[in-house]
């Protein structure tokens, strides 16, 4: 029975080891993807140069009253649908792009990934 | 070049004179209005612009000119649908006034002409019409709607719909640079 107790705690504290370093090691090297919101509102893309890491998300969220897109400006990469009033889309951005919204060519916007 | 430039010089003035005088309703010595009387001049002001639209999509075969009248037509309609309920939310019933009147009869006047057009001219006639329209409809809610509006939503929300004109004016203004000097 002496035995048993005091070898109990010894044999969970190894395994919470074994369970714990494995994660920390794979997760540890690679910086976490992040999420960035632009809000879209009173027909400005806010912020309107954003600087991510490779591999985040940014997420166009609609606060203004009329429909906007966001629109990679080339055309070949990313275009969101049309965004009512309180909708929104998201894009994990894998090179540098700049945009605007297809509805109102003048509203434009830049996301830089470092 | 120095003719083309001063030509295009003399084309802006000639512009500019006709707006001035073709926006008599904007022009005119400051009217006083109730909320109800602002309400109807927004809801007709967005309303004109409507129609504007419907037509430049019935008439034109230029992609930049039907994108940005569906732009107008979508966007001018969302404004009336905002200040519609909110008018209905605040018990006010928009009242015809001079304004209004003097609004749609203008826009009656310009449709007469537009519809006449056709084809390159048309779309350059509409899009002036839009630039012309939007500064005039930009500087009559700032400097009358906005300060006649009494009830603090109704003024709110006249606020919040100058950047959408701005947004529109600079929009106009891009696609009219096709016609320019031509």
């Amino acid at each position: 029975m002496r035995t048993a107790k005091t070898i109990f705690p010894i044999v969970v504290f190894l395994a919470g080891i074994i369970l714990y370093l494995p994660v920390n090691f794979t997760t540890a090297p690679i910086a976490k993807p992040q999420t960035h919101v632009v809000e879209i509102k009173q027909m400005k893309f806010n912020p309107a140069e954003l600087t991510v890491n490779k591999g985040d998300t940014v997420v166009f969220v609609n606060k203004d009253v009329l429909r906007h897109d966001a629109t990679e400006t080339t055309g070949k990469s990313w275009k969101s649908p049309a965004l009512a009033s309180g909708q929104s889309w998201k894009v994990v951005a894998t090179k540098s792009a700049s945009y605007y919204c297809s509805f109102h060519p003048v509203m434009k916007g830049k996301i830089i990934v470092k | 070049m120095k003719t083309f430039k001063s030509l295009t010089g003399w084309a802006a003035s000639i512009v500019f004179c006709i707006s001035m005088f073709h926006l008599p309703a904007f022009a005119q010595e400051k009217p006083t209005l109730s909320d109800a009387e602002v309400a109807s001049v927004a809801v007709v002001a967005n309303q004109i612009d409507i129609n504007y639209a419907k037509l430049a999509k019935e008439k034109s075969k230029n992609a930049d000119v039907l994108k940005f009248a569906e732009t107008m037509a979508s966007d001018h309609k969302a404004v009336i649908d905002q200040a519609v309920a909110l008018v209905t939310k605040l018990g006010v019933t928009p009242k015809d006034n001079a304004v209004s009147k003097q609004l749609l009869s203008d826009a009656d006047k310009t449709m007469k002409t537009l519809r006449t057009k056709s084809g390159r001219a048309f779309d350059k006639a509409y899009i002036d019409n839009e630039v012309a329209y939007h500064k005039a409809v930009i500087s009559a809610v700032e400097g009358l709607l906005i300060p006649e509006s009494e009830n603090a939503e109704l003024k709110a929300l006249l606020q919040s719909i100058v950047p959408a004109l701005n947004a529109h004016l600079e929009h106009a203004q891009m696609v009219q640079k096709q016609f320019s000097g031509k």
